[in-house]
């Protein structure tokens, strides 16, 4: 498997362990990038490329699964955890947190090689998505205040109708904010703008009954 | 006169004109008068607009109803509107002149001679002038605008204004006019009696005899009173500003005083005010005194200046005038050649003239103190007490002060100064003033001091000549005695009987043998008139009677009278007794000379003999009688060898006349030649001509022989000198050799007579690098005197150069001064280079000692360090010699400041030990490094004795340890760390952390053989990598061996450290480190220990692992119990063994044999080893582990412990 695009970061205190896990990554043609510390790796300038984080449990400044935690806000790296002496609840909750995989050492290549494939394929997708949101995100920024309120009534199903009324509009207005949201989201039909919003997390604030039982 | 329909037309256009009414009845005031004349006007404009509308009827007729409603309101008020033709003709007024005026219409009626009407209605004394003004308006279409007076229906005459205005069709002709006419009357009357007032106020300001004036807060002038304006002939209107008024009317000498005043005022606001001289209308100039002072508003801005200015010019000349007679006085004052000054009663002063000060250099204000009196300090100061208290003797008497002193004079001189001063005195006769006068009266005082002097100084003269001076009138009384006589008999002229006269005098005085004779020759001296002379003895003071010599000689007038004799007495009592004396002296001298043991001739200048002394003549015999001269004497006498040298000298002498020394053998009366020094010397009369020749002879033959004997004991030394394998040299002290050695000059292969001082000594004979500190040296200690000593090299004959040892000692004389100096070289050059081979051999050890790897001390053998390599003094950061001073031996100071407190104590008695056995110290301890770290050293010590034993030094060797005890220091750390961490962890846990350190190589292991095979069976193989992968699986799996050896060595180790101990005291730590978890499980743990527990040797560490598994094991195997969780421990003496049972109330055992297997484990997570370790080290104890299933539930696990414990390792 040779993939020019990705890297595996390796953080482990034992040199040892940094120079074999890149040695035989190395033979599988996989570009590695090797730190002692999870503060190293936390300060380092790291290429924005698929990658896959080979993280010791045991590490001198902080525990592997802390900087799990700590990490878990930004977009990183799915982890593989690697450990000289695995225990269930450890396990458990690395899984839990989003791990791939827990490998105890000593492990066979071909559970490392298995692991960290599925991490970067894991990767690559959620760079993918993260890519597309990026461009619905500017492209939501370019919606007006006015239509930036239509989007949301509008997908949510209410009629021309009772969005106008409930903005306050004349129809005609509410129509033509509409049709420009349509053209800005580059949304194809309705149902095209209503899985958008659900990407953007834009959510349904109205429901089409609700309005008519108040009226 | 005016008709209903008429009025139609304008209806609309008056009712606007009475709503202005209205509005102008609202505001009453003289500008609302104003304003409703403009609001009438407005109507009456309407009106005409009106007018034009004229060719509508209709509409006219549409508002007539509503204009005759405004009709009766502008008729209603208290003001007349009216309208008239362009002739002047009345048309229309608001209301009936009649109801305005009371008056009957045909007094109102225009006729013939009264055109307008007006005559019954307006004040005949404005009439005319109103007729003017209206008829001018006509005339000229002007606006007509007049005030008058007009009669009122009250019945009288009110002031009113007529204000019209024309109007004009669009050709621009005037077609009407229209106006009003409104009651003024009491604006006037009120404007009246302002006017009143104010002409009052102009009168008082016009006729008060002060010039006031005002100006701008800019200083413009703005008014000035009529009083000014009469004064200075101009009116403020033609003065503008400030700079025109001082122009026109201020003295050009005032001009800038008063505008900077003026400026000044302005500036801060402040009232000013100066004397100047303003001109007045004839063109003279008059001091005036102006004063300004400014009037602020509310706001305290500066609205206006208000001055006035009084005429003062009487007042200024008359002061003038006081000036100009006061001045003329003071001119006189300054002028009298006297220094004049005037003082109050008290002293006080309060004038000094010009010349006064000019002579002194000192004002009023310099010789007044401070506190008012006077301080005369312009008296001398030897004066100045007496000077001021005699003034103040004066003024509290009121008597006239007469004082003479030195009074100072510009340049600090002084001169005598006579000062006269009297009071002046009122009708009442106080005091008022002092007047005084100083007069120089120096020249005088001078001269006068000057005559006193010189008579003093003759005075002096004559009474301190040391004679006797005395006076006698020609009768022959005395009439004066000098001071020296007066003290020499002791009395004075007055103590002479004036009656008795000279007689008298004369039995006071002499000497009862001498008087006649005295009174004879003055007697015949006074009669004759010759000069007296005579010796005579008079009695002095003291009774004593002395000789004098009297002379006298008279003083003769012009005409040959004698008019006194003068007359001296000299004391030559000493004289005459000196002169017996000197008799007796000669006597005593001739017979001493004849005494004396030596022999004396005497010549006479031809050199023939005069005489000998009775010694000689004894000694040597009367010469003969042919013998008259000294070269007769010397042939006769003389030793033939001697001769020809003594008597060429003597006669050599003779003839030069100068003295001359023999030494020669002399024959004697007996014929003996005895050795004589004959010494001569001639004697001089005072013209320098040789009077007589001496000759003294005397026996010298000891002193002969003693030469004789010191010349032979020289030549020994000096054959000492030169046989001593020393060089030795003298030195004069001026730096000249003086004498150099046989020695020397053999050796260094010179003549005696090469070298002068030490410049060319030091150059040709010292080597050349020492040649120039030799010389510096030597040339030093000449000056000092300090003796000299040095090493260097010295050229031998050879050419070759030795070292030398030179030492040089000054020879000084009974006063310290140096007569020689002694110069001793020695041959130093083996014993030197003996030495340097000794030193380099030292220096070669010393370096290796300096350079070995270690830390050396030498110490004395009462262990005082004496020397210190280099390693050792950069570890301690000091020198040895740092030591000193400080009050402590330097062993101790050593100890105290560099070795580690908890060492100190144990290291100064085995340093203490050591010293008084002499055995050989070792030992380890901490010591301080320069940089404050304690390191460790392991010191040793050991004696070095001489052939008899005798310890002479200690050798100290020091070794920095401090990494290998650190890193033993470390592994027992480690060690400690592991065992309090498994006394607290399960040995499970253990366990894991070894399998973690050994995990950590092994994955590395594995992945790089992974890596290895993968390298390998590439297409093509990599090689290299695979190689490189191979060398890290081998490295690594080394490593992993390694940690299993570690934890081999950590639990062999533990082993040695058995200790005998008691065992309750490690269950009681085993229960406390337990206690924590139990209450966690609820566990009660019900331990009992057997009092007196003999001591078992144990590996305490290892032993509290196998009780706390055994606990947590039990408290475990209860884990499922809901309640009665007991954990009991026992411990108690069985047989030789000390046996501890440890009983819970779990599950029990199903396989009691199988637990102590190796990873045999019935818990979840357990690694089956616990046990298996428990068992390992209770029989490394040489004790035995088993368990038993309870009877009722759960396990017990028994363990012994041999009591005679042996070690079963």
């Amino acid at each position: 498997m040779t993939n020019d695009d990705s890297i595996v970061f390796i953080v482990d205190d034992d040199i040892r362990i940094r120079e074999a896990l890149g040695e035989l990554l190395a033979s599988y043609g996989i570009a590695t990038h090797a730190f002692a510390s999870a503060g190293e790796y936390v300060e380092a300038d790291k290429p924005k490329r698929p990658a896959c984080l080979l993280l010791d449990v045991e590490l001198p400044d902080i525990n592997g699964l802390d900087l799990q935690n700590q990490i878990a806000d930004g977009d990183h790296p799915p982890i593989v955890f690697i450990t000289g002496h695995g225990d269930i609840p450890s396990t458990v909750r690395a899984i839990k947190h989003g791990a791939v995989d827990f490998l105890t050492k000593p492990f066979s290549d071909a559970a490392l090689m298995q692991a960290i494939r599925t991490a970067l394929a894991q990767d690559r997708k959620a760079r993918a998505e993260r890519a597309d949101l990026g461009v619905l995100r500017q492209r939501y920024l370019d919606l007006t205040p006015r239509e930036r309120e239509v989007l949301p009534l509008v997908t949510s199903g209410l009629l021309n109708k009772q969005a106008a009324a409930e903005l306050g509009i004349s129809e005609v207005t509410l129509q033509i904010h509409r049709r420009n949201v349509m053209q800005k989201m580059a949304a194809v039909s309705l149902a095209d703008l209503v899985r958008i919003a659900e990407k953007l997390e834009i959510p349904v604030t109205h429901s089409r009954r609700t309005g008519e039982d108040e009226k | 006169m005016i008709t209903a329909p008429y009025l139609d037309r304008f209806g609309f256009a008056l009712a606007g004109c009475g709503a202005g009414l209205v509005l102008a009845r609202l505001i009453n005031s003289p500008i609302g008068h104003v304003a409703a004349i403009a609001a009438v006007m407005a109507a009456l404009g309407l009106v005409m607009a009106a007018v034009a509308l004229l060719a509508d009827r209709k509409r006219v007729k549409r508002v007539s109803g509503k204009a005759e409603q405004a009709l009766r309101i502008i008729e209603s008020m208290p003001a007349l509107a009216w309208f008239a033709d362009v002739e002047g003709k009345f048309l229309y007024t608001s209301r009936s002149p009649r109801v305005f005026t009371g008056l009957p219409k045909e007094d109102l009626a225009a006729t013939k001679d009264d055109e307008f009407g007006f005559r019954n209605v307006v004040h005949p004394d404005d009439l005319d002038r109103l007729l003017q003004t209206w008829r001018r308006s006509l005339r000229t279409g002007h606006d007509y605008n007049c005030e008058h007076r007009m009669w009122h229906a009250n019945g009288g005459y009110r002031w009113c204004r007529s204000f019209g205005l024309p109007t004009r069709d669009g050709d621009g002709r005037i077609v009407g006019w229209y106006g009003t006419t409104i009651d003024i009357d009491e604006l006037k009357t009120a404007e009246a009696a302002l006017r009143e007032h104010e002409r009052s106020l102009q009168q008082l300001i016009d006729t008060v005899p002060v010039l006031i004036w005002r100006l701008s807060p800019q200083g413009n002038p703005v008014y000035f009173n009529k009083q000014l304006v009469e004064y200075i002939g101009v009116p403020v209107a033609q003065l503008g500003s400030i700079d025109a008024v001082v122009e026109a009317i201020i003295h050009p000498d005032d001009a800038s005083a008063v505008r900077n005043a003026v400026q000044r005022g302005i500036e801060t606001g402040e009232a000013f005010g100066l004397r100047h001289r303003l001109r007045q209308s004839d063109g003279t100039y008059r001091w005036v005194d102006a004063r300004a002072q400014p009037m602020c508003n509310g706001d305290g801005n500066i609205v206006q200046w208000y001055g006035v200015c009084l005429d003062i010019d009487a007042q200024m000349h008359a002061e003038d005038a006081l000036r100009r007679s006061e001045r003329k006085l003071q001119q006189l004052t300054d002028a009298v050649p006297a220094l004049v000054w005037s003082t109050e009663p008290d002293g006080t002063p309060t004038y000094v003239s010009k010349r006064f000060t000019e002579a002194t250099g000192a004002t009023l204000e310099d010789i007044a103190s401070s506190d008012g009196r006077p301080s005369l300090s312009v008296v001398h100061p030897e004066d100045r007490p007496e000077a001021i208290a005699a003034f103040r003797r004066s003024c509290e008497a009121g008597a006239p002060y007469l004082q003479r002193y030195r009074q100072v004079r510009r340049g600090g001189i002084y001169r005598w100064t006579e000062t006269r001063a009297e009071p002046l005195r009122d009708d009442a006769g106080n005091i008022i003033q002092w007047y005084g006068v100083s007069v120089d009266i120096h020249d005088m005082m001078c001269a006068q001091q000057a005559m006193q002097h010189s008579e003093r100084q003759l005075q002096l003269l004559v009474d301190t000549v040391p004679t006797q001076i005395w006076c006698v009138t020609p009768k022959g009384e005395p009439s004066y005695i000098n001071k020296t006589m007066m003290d020499y008999i002791g009395m004075k002229l007055e103590d002479f009987d004036a009656e008795g006269g000279l007689r008298s005098a004369i039995g006071d005085l002499v000497h009862p043998d001498d008087r006649d004779a005295l009174y004879g020759a003055l007697s015949h001296s006074f009669r004759t008139g010759e000069r007296f002379a005579l010796r005579f003895r008079n009695r002095r003071a003291d009774g004593i009677y002395r000789w004098q010599e009297g002379r006298a000689d008279p003083l003769r007038s012009e005409r040959g009278e004698i008019i006194q004799w003068y007359g001296t007495n000299v004391d030559i009592h000493d004289q005459l007794a000196t002169e017996e004396a000197l008799r007796n002296s000669t006597r005593q001298l001739q017979q001493m000379i004849d005494a004396v043991p030596i022999n004396i001739l005497s010549f006479d200048p031809s050199g023939k003999l005069t005489s000998a002394s009775k010694r000689y003549l004894e000694r040597v015999g009367t010469p003969p009688a042919h013998i008259e001269d000294f070269e007769g004497l010397a042939r006769h006498l003389a030793h033939p060898d001697d001769l020809p040298i003594m008597l060429p000298r003597a006669l050599d002498g003779f003839s030069t006349g100068t003295p001359f020394v023999n030494r020669f053998r002399r024959r004697d009366k007996d014929d003996a030649y005895p050795w004589i020094e004959a010494r001569a010397q001639p004697l001089r009369d005072a013209g320098g001509a040789i009077v007589q020749w001496y000759m003294v002879s005397i026996d010298i033959g000891d002193e002969v022989r003693a030469h004789e004997a010191l010349r032979k004991r020289e030549q020994e030394l000096s054959q000492l000198v030169d046989a001593l394998p020393v060089h030795i040299w003298s030195w004069t002290p001026a730096g000249k050799l003086a004498y150099v050695n046989k020695r020397s000059l053999e050796d260094l292969g010179l003549s005696s007579a090469t070298f002068e001082d030490t410049t060319t000594v030091a150059r040709d004979l010292v080597h050349p690098e020492d040649a120039p500190e030799v010389l510096r040296t030597s040339l030093s200690c000449l000056r000092t005197g300090d003796p000299f000593m040095m090493r260097y090299r010295r050229r031998w004959k050879d050419g070759s150069y030795r070292w030398m040892e030179g030492r040089c000692e000054p020879l000084r004389d009974r006063d310290g001064k140096i007569m020689h100096w002694y110069q001793v070289s020695i041959d130093i050059d083996d014993q030197v280079r003996t030495d340097e081979a000794l030193r380099e051999s030292e220096r070669s050890l010393r370096q290796l000692v300096e350079t070995l790897p270690a830390m050396i001390d030498c110490a004395a053998p009462n262990g005082e360090p004496i020397y210190r390599s280099q390693q050792l003094r950069e570890f301690l950061g000091y020198e040895l010699d740092a030591l000193d001073g400080t009050g402590k031996t330097r062993l101790d100071g050593t100890l105290d400041a560099g070795v580690h407190p908890d060492d100190l104590a144990g290291v100064k008695e085995r340093y203490a030990h050591s010293l008084a056995t002499g055995e050989p110290y070792a030992r380890r301890h901490r010591l301080r490094r320069f940089d404050g770290e304690y390191r460790w050293v392991e010191t040793r010590a050991e004696a070095m004795r001489d052939a008899e034993g005798t310890i002479v030094q200690w050798n100290v060797m020091c070794l920095d340890i401090d990494g290998e005890v650190r890193a033993q220091e470390a592994l027992r750390l480690a060690q400690e760390r592991l065992a309090r961490a498994s006394q607290a962890a399960s040995l499970a846990e253990l366990s894991a952390s070894i399998a973690h350190e050994v995990n950590q190589p092994l994955a590395a292991v594995v992945a790089n053989s992974h890596a290895c095979q993968r390298w390998l069976s590439a297409e093509p193989p990599n090689i290299d990598r695979a190689h490189r992968t191979v060398e890290r699986i081998i490295r690594d799996a080394n490593a992993a061996a390694d940690v299993v050896s570690r934890i081999r060595a950590l639990f062999k180790q533990s082993m040695d450290s058995r200790v005998s101990m008691t065992l309750a005291s490690l269950v009681a730590e085993a229960r406390e480190l337990m206690a924590e978890e139990a209450l966690r499980r609820s566990v009660r743990m019900e331990f009992e220990v057997e009092r007196g527990l003999p001591p078992v040797a144990v590996d305490r560490v290892q032993l509290q692992q196998v009780l706390i598994n055994l606990i947590r094991n039990g408290m475990e195997a209860m884990e499922a119990l809901a309640n009665g969780k007991v954990l009991r421990l026992r411990m108690r003496r069985v047989a030789a063994t000390i046996q501890t049972e440890i009983n819970d109330r779990g599950r029990g055992l199903e396989h009691p044999d199988r637990i102590f297997e190796p990873f045999f484990t019935t818990k979840a997570h357990g690694m089956g080893m616990g046990l298996a370790i428990c068992r390992s080290i209770i029989e490394s104890h040489g004790g035995k582990l088993w368990a038993e299933t309870n009877e009722t539930a759960g396990a017990t696990f028994i363990f012994t412990l041999p009591i005679e414990a042996r070690d079963a390792a």
